[in-house]
C-alpha cells in the first residue's frame, strides 16, 4: 500500500516541480520560435524576478500581515516580478539583441551568454543589500530564504501523501497562465502577428506588420512568464540565489526542446515530463544518476522524434 | 685565456663580497604572505570571513614581526567563467607566489582539489603552505587516500603542506558517535558529491555501521537542483531518526533542512562544520532547524572560547562588526600560526618559516593548544557539537568526551 | 612575389616571443604560464572550429569530450593503474579515443536540426560529468586522478618548472593543430563541410555524403578537445575534478570561436586570446593588483572588485558581438564567409 502513495506522492512532486520548469519554458520557447534565439539570459531575468519578490516582501513587512494581506501579497509579488522580468527581457533584446538581427544567429547566442552572466553579477549584487531579508547584506554570495507565505503544511492531514497550499499555488498559477497565452497566441492580433513573424519575418514585415515591435511584445511576454515563475518558484522552494537561474534555465530550454522547440503545448508537456522523469528517477533509481536519466531519455526522444514530442517537422531555414 | 680566468676571478669575489654585504645588512624587508581562496562565485561568502580573520592576525601585530613589514595579498583562484575554483588559475597563483622570492607563506586552499594541484608546485619551491579548510584526508595522511598519497604531493621529499582543520576521518566518526549518544537507531545519509561532503559522509556511514547505527540509505544529491520533495519521500519511507548530510551551505544544506520539514520528516539532522555558520541558518530559516539539527566542528565555537580565543572573538567583532564564525577562526588561526613561525624562524626566508611552521608546538591558538604532527596534521582532536536554538547556533558539548 | 606574413604566422610569432617578455616583466606579472592556458583553449577552439565554424553543427558539450581526453590520459598514465604509458604515447591515444567518442555520440544523433542537435550536445556533457563523479572506482570520482607524468624528451623527465620547455611544447603542438586544420579547411572535405553548412539539401543534390562528412566534422572536433584535455592533464598532473569540464567550460570554448570570428583559423587564435586572457590573465591579475594596493573592501558587495568579474566578463561578450558580429578577425575567403 504504501508503495502506491510513494508512486502518487512523486507523481504530485514530479508535476510541481513541472509545471514551474514549464511556466519558464514558454518563455523560451515563445522567444526561439520567433527569433530562433535560445535566450540564455532568460533563466537569469527570471532570478532576478525572484529577488525583486523577496525585497518587496522585505520592505512591505508581508510576514507579519494577515492571511488575506498575505494573499494580496502574493499578487503585488506576481504583479510586479512579471512587469520587471517583463520589462528586463524586453530592455535586453532592445539593448543588447535587437542590433544583431541581421547577423548570424551565433553572434546572437553570445549576446544572450554575455547578458545572462551580467544578469548574475547584478543578482550577487542585490543578495548583498542591506536589508533584513537578504540576511543583511554580510553574505551576498549565500542563499537566501525565501519566507513561507504559503505555507507547505498537509492539507490531508496525516497521511502520507502530501498536498500542500504551495502545491495548490502552483496549479492555480501556472495553469490559467499557459491558457490565457495559448488563447492570446492564437486568438489575439498580437498573437497572429507573432506568429506571422515567427513564419517568415521580411514577409511579415512586407504585409505591414511591426515586426520589432512585435519581437517586443514577445520578449516582453516571455520575460513576464519568466517573473510569475519566480514568485511561484521562491514560493515554493523557499530558497533563492544568485546562481538558481542557470539550473531552472537549462531545465526549461530542455523542457522547451523536448517538447518542440517553438511549441507552446509542447514547452508545457517537455516541463511536465521532465519534472515527474526527475521525481520518478529519485525515487526508483538514483539521485545521482538522474540527471543522466533525464538527458538520456531526451536523447532517446530526439532520436526517434526529431523534432521533440509536439514540434512540427519542418526544414531548417536554408 | 688568462683575460679570461682573471674577469672569472673577479666576478667571483664580487659575488663573494656582495653576498658578504648582504649576509652582514641589518634585518628587515618586506615578507609576503599571500592567500587563494576562491574569491568569485558562490564561496566568496566564506572566504571572507577566512580573509577577514587572516587580516586581523595581521592586523594585530601591527604589520610587522620585529623589523621585517608583513605584506598580505588575498589571491582569488575562481575565474568568473568558472564561478568556482579554477585548477588554471590555481596552478597560476601557486606558480606566481613561487616565483616571487619575498613570498614566504602560503595560505590556501579552500577546496581540496585545488590543494592538490597547488601542493605540489609550493613543494618544489620549498613555500610552506597552511590551509585553512581542506579536510580531504588524503593530502596528508598515508594509508587514507590513494596508496599513492600523500608523496604524490611531495615531489622534494620534504612536508610543506600543513593543516589548521581536522580532517574528515576524525569528524566522520565523532559525528557517528555523537549520533550514537544522541539514541538514533536508523539513519539516512546524504552527501552533496563534492570531494568534502563526500568524504565526510563516506566516514560517517563506516562509524555508524560500526558502532551499530542502521545505515538506510546513501544518496548523493544533485546541489543545484531546486529542491529535493522527491528524494525527502524516498527517505521517510525508509523511516530513519536521523539524517545525516555531508556538504556545505553552499552545497544546499539550508535547502535539504527546508524539504526535510516541509516534506513531513520531524526526526534529527545533522550537518559537518561546512555548515557551521549563520549563512545557513539564514538559508534554511531558523524554523526548519530549531531544536533537532545537530552541527559537528573542529574546534570550539567562538562564546565558549577563553584566553587567546575570547580576545579574538572581540577583536572580530569591533574590527568587523560581525560574529566571527567557523571559517573566520580558522583563516585568523593560519594567519597566527605563519607570523608566529616569522617570529620565530632563525633565517627568515622560505626554508626558515618552513622549519619554523613544522616545529610548531603547542600553539595557543583559537582552536585549542595543539601541535602539528608529523604529516602537517593538527594534533588537535578538539570536536564540539552544536545544535540550533532560537535561530542561533548552541554548544551542546566537546565531542568524544 | 614577396610573402607576406598572414595573421595566424603574426599572432603565433608573437606568442612564441612571449617568455622573452616575461625576461622584462616583474614576476608577479609574468605572462608566459598564463598564455599556456590561451594554448590549450586555443586547441580546444579550433576543435570546436572544425564542427561549429566549418560544419555549422552547433555544439554546446565540447568540454565533455575534453573530459573524455583528461581522463584518457589520466587512467592510461596514472601510476594507480595498470596501464602506465608514457605521456607521448598516451598523449597520441587520447586522439583516436576523442574521435571515437565524438562518433558514438555523433552517429545516432546528427541527423536532428541545429538546435535540437545542440542539446543533445549539452546533455552529453552533462552525461560525462555524472558518469566520471559517479563511477569513482574507475574515474576517482571527485578526487582526480594524479598524479599525470609530464614529458619526457631525449631521456630528460620534464617536472612543472620546466615552464619555458612546456611552454614551448604547447607553442608547437598549436602550431601543428593549425597547421592540421588549415589543410583540412582547404581540402575535399573542407569545402564539403563548408558546402554542407551553408545548404545541406544542394550538397546532397551534388552528392555529397553529408552524413559521412558531418561525423567527420563531429569527430575531428572531439578528437582535438581530447587532445587538449590529456595535455592539461599533464600540464597540471592531474585530471582535476569532473566540475573543471562542465556546460560553463564549453560556453567559453563556443565564445572564443564566435568572438574570434566563426570559421577562422586566425580568428579563433586572437578569441582565445581575448577570452581566456580575460578570464584567467586580466582580471586574475588586475583584481590581485587591486588587492595588494588596499582598493576595495570585503564589507560591500558593490566595493570588493571580485564580485565585479562577471558582470565585466558579460559585458566583454555583448560588447564585442555587438561591435564586430562576424567576429574580431572573420574569414576572409569568399568560400568561408557566412
Amino acid at each position: 500500500m504504501l508503495d502506491f502513495e510513494v508512486f502518487v506522492q512523486q507523481l504530485i512532486t514530479g508535476l510541481s516541480n513541472g509545471m514551474i520548469i514549464a511556466l519558464i519554458a514558454i518563455g523560451y520557447t515563445m522567444v526561439y520560435g520567433i527569433i530562433e534565439l535560445i535566450n540564455f539570459a532568460h533563466g537569469d531575468v527570471f532570478m532576478l524576478g525572484a529577488f525583486l519578490a523577496l525585497t518587496l516582501l522585505g520592505l512591505l513587512g508581508m510576514e507579519s500581515w494577515g492571511p488575506w494581506g498575505q494573499a494580496g501579497g502574493v499578487a503585488t509579488m506576481l504583479a510586479a516580478s512579471a512587469l520587471f522580468c517583463g520589462g528586463l527581457n524586453w530592455s535586453l533584446d532592445r539593448l543588447a539583441y535587437r542590433s544583431l538581427r541581421r547577423s548570424s544567429k551565433l553572434a546572437l547566442l553570445v549576446s544572450a551568454i554575455g547578458c545572462s552572466f551580467i544578469c548574475v553579477n547584478l543578482g550577487l549584487f542585490w543578495g548583498g543589500l542591506p536589508m533584513e531579508v537578504f540576511g543583511g547584506g554580510m553574505a551576498a554570495a549565500a542563499p537566501k530564504d525565501f519566507p513561507a507565505l504559503i505555507p507547505q503544511t498537509n492539507l490531508l492531514g496525516d497521511s502520507f501523501i502530501r498536498i500542500t497550499p504551495a502545491d495548490l499555488l502552483v496549479v492555480a498559477i501556472t495553469v490559467p497562465l499557459m491558457v490565457g497565452l495559448t488563447v492570446m497566441v492564437k486568438r489575439t492580433r498580437l498573437g497572429r502577428a507573432m506568429r506571422a513573424v515567427a513564419q517568415d519575418g521580411v514577409a511579415a514585415a512586407l504585409m505591414g506588420i511591426p515586426v520589432d515591435r512585435v519581437i517586443g511584445a514577445t520578449f516582453f511576454i516571455g520575460g513576464a512568464l519568466g517573473g510569475f515563475a519566480s514568485v511561484v518558484y521562491a514560493l515554493y522552494n523557499n530558497t533563492i540565489g544568485f546562481q538558481m537561474g542557470t539550473r531552472a534555465g537549462l531545465d526549461a530550454f530542455t523542457a522547451a526542446v523536448l517538447g518542440g522547440i517553438g511549441s507552446l503545448p509542447g514547452a508545457v508537456l517537455g516541463g511536465l515530463t521532465i519534472g515527474c522523469v526527475r521525481s520518478m528517477s529519485d525515487q526508483y533509481l538514483e539521485t545521482r544518476w538522474t540527471n543522466t536519466i533525464v538527458f538520456g531519455i531526451l536523447v532517446l526522444i530526439l532520436i526517434f522524434r526529431p523534432s521533440g514530442l509536439l514540434g512540427a517537422a519542418r526544414r531548417e531555414k536554408v | 685565456m688568462t683575460m679570461h680566468r682573471s674577469l672569472e676571478l673577479s666576478f667571483v669575489s664580487l659575488a663573494l663580497a656582495l653576498g658578504a654585504v648582504a649576509w652582514a645588512a641589518p634585518e628587515g624587508g618586506t615578507l609576503k604572505i599571500v592567500s587563494s581562496l576562491p574569491r568569485t562565485g558562490s564561496a566568496n561568502a566564506q572566504t571572507t570571513t577566512i580573509v577577514n580573520g587572516i587580516k586581523l592576525a595581521i592586523d594585530e601585530v601591527g604589520g610587522k614581526v620585529g623589523e621585517w613589514t608583513i605584506q598580505y595579498q588575498d589571491m582569488d583562484d575562481a575565474s568568473p567563467q568558472r564561478g568556482n575554483w579554477d585548477p588554471a588559475v590555481e596552478a597560476q597563483n601557486a606558480n606566481s607566489a613561487s616565483r616571487d622570492d619575498e613570498v614566504v607563506a602560503y595560505i590556501g586552499t579552500f577546496n581540496s582539489g585545488a590543494a592538490k594541484v597547488a601542493i605540489p608546485i609550493l613543494n618544489r619551491a620549498g613555500l610552506v603552505m597552511v590551509s585553512p579548510a581542506n579536510t580531504y584526508p588524503g593530502l596528508t595522511k598515508p594509508g587514507q587516500g590513494e596508496a599513492n598519497e600523500p608523496m604524490v604531493y611531495r615531489p622534494s621529499g620534504k612536508i610543506n603542506y600543513f593543516r589548521v582543520v581536522p580532517t574528515d576521518d576524525l569528524q566522520g566518526v565523532q559525528a557517528a558517535n555523537w549520533a550514537k549518544d544522541l539514541g538514533v537507531k536508523r539513519v539516512f545519509v546524504l552527501h552533496d558529491r563534492e570531494l568534502y561532503g563526500k568524504g565526510i559522509a563516506d566516514v560517517f556511514k563506516k562509524q555508524a555501521e560500526k558502532v551499530g547505527i542502521e545505515v538506510v540509505g546513501f544518496e548523493g544529491i544533485d546541489t543545484k537542483a531546486p529542491n529535493y520533495r522527491a528524494l525527502v519521500t524516498k527517505l521517510k519511507a525508509t523511516t530513519p531518526d536521523l539524517v545525516y548530510f555531508g556538504g556545505t551551505t553552499q552545497s544546499n544544506a539550508g535547502q535539504v533542512a527546508k524539504d526535510l520539514r516541509s516534506g513531513g520528516y520531524e526526526g534529527k539532522y545533522m550537518v559537518p562544520d561546512g555548515c557551521f555558520e549563520q549563512a545557513f541558518i539564514e538559508a534554511a530559516g531558523a524554523d526548519n532547524l530549531n531544536d533537532n539539527t545537530f552541527v559537528t566542528f573542529g574546534g570550539l565555537p567562538p562564546e565558549k572560547l577563553t584566553g587567546r580565543g575570547a580576545e579574538f572573538c572581540s577583536a572580530y567583532r569591533t574590527k568587523y562588526s560581525a560574529d566571527p564564525e567557523a571559517y573566520a577562526a580558522y583563516g585568523y588561526e593560519c594567519g597566527r600560526v605563519v607570523l608566529q613561525a616569522i617570529a620565530r624562524a632563525t633565517s627568515k626566508d622560505r626554508k626558515g618559516i618552513l622549519e619554523a611552521i613544522s616545529t610548531t608546538k603547542d600553539f595557543d591558538g583559537v582552536l585549542g593548544r595543539w601541535s602539528f604532527d608529523a604529516n602537517g596534521d593538527t594534533s588537535s582532536q578538539l570536536m564540539s557539537g552544536q545544535t540550533v536554538h532560537d535561530g542561533k547556533f548552541e554548544f551542546v558539548k566537546v565531542l568524544g568526551q | 612575389m614577396r610573402w607576406r606574413p598572414g595573421p595566424i604566422v603574426i599572432l603565433l610569432g608573437l606568442a612564441a616571443l612571449v617568455p622573452v617578455l616575461d625576461l622584462l616583466l616583474p614576476a608577479a606579472f609574468a605572462l608566459s604560464e598564463a598564455v599556456r592556458t590561451v594554448f590549450l583553449y586555443a586547441i580546444l577552439a579550433l576543435g570546436l572550429n572544425v564542427v561549429t565554424g566549418y560544419a555549422g553543427l552547433l555544439n554546446l558539450g565540447i568540454a565533455a569530450f575534453m573530459a573524455v581526453g583528461a581522463y584518457a590520459f589520466g587512467i592510461l598514465t596514472c601510476e594507480i593503474y595498470p596501464f602506465q604509458f608514457g605521456f607521448w604515447s598516451a598523449l597520441a591515444l587520447t586522439l583516436p579515443i576523442g574521435a571515437a567518442a565524438g562518433v558514438i555520440l555523433g552517429a545516432p544523433t546528427l541527423g536532428l536540426r541545429g538546435d535540437y542537435l545542440a542539446i543533445v550536445t549539452m546533455g552529453f556533457g552533462e552525461i560525462v560529468q555524472d558518469v566520471l563523479k559517479n563511477l569513482d572506482s574507475i574515474t576517482k570520482g571527485m578526487q582526480g586522478i594524479n598524479p599525470l607524468p609530464a614529458p619526457a624528451l631525449g631521456g630528460e623527465q620534464w617536472t612543472a618548472d620546466d615552464e619555458r620547455k612546456w611552454f614551448y611544447l604547447l607553442f608547437v603542438l598549436l602550431a601543428l593543430t593549425v597547421l592540421a586544420v588549415r589543410n583540412l579547411e582547404r581540402s575535399r572535405l573542407g569545402r564539403a563541410w563548408f558546402s554542407i553548412r551553408e545548404d545541406e539539401l544542394a550538397s546532397r543534390a551534388m552528392g555529397i555524403r553529408a552524413e559521412r562528412a558531418k561525423l567527420v566534422a563531429f569527430a575531428t572536433g572531439a578528437a582535438l578537445a581530447a587532445f587538449a584535455g590529456g595535455l592539461s592533464a599533464s600540464l597540471l598532473s592531474s585530471t582535476g575534478e569532473p566540475n573543471n569540464y562542465d556546460f560553463q567550460a564549453s560556453i567559453l570554448a563556443l565564445c572564443i570561436v564566435i568572438v574570434g570570428g566563426i570559421g577562422s583559423i586566425a580568428g579563433v587564435l586572437v578569441g582565445a586570446l581575448v577570452m581566456v586572457g580575460l578570464n584567467s590573465i586580466v582580471l586574475v591579475k588586475a583584481t590581485a593588483w587591486m588587492a595588494a594596493q588596499g582598493i576595495g573592501s570585503q564589507g560591500n558587495v558593490l566595493l570588493s572588485p571580485n564580485n565585479w568579474k562577471f558582470l565585466i566578463f558579460g559585458l566583454a561578450l555583448v560588447i564585442a558581438v555587438r561591435v564586430k558580429p562576424d567576429g574580431l578577425l572573420p574569414p576572409r575567403l569568399e568560400g568561408t564567409r557566412r
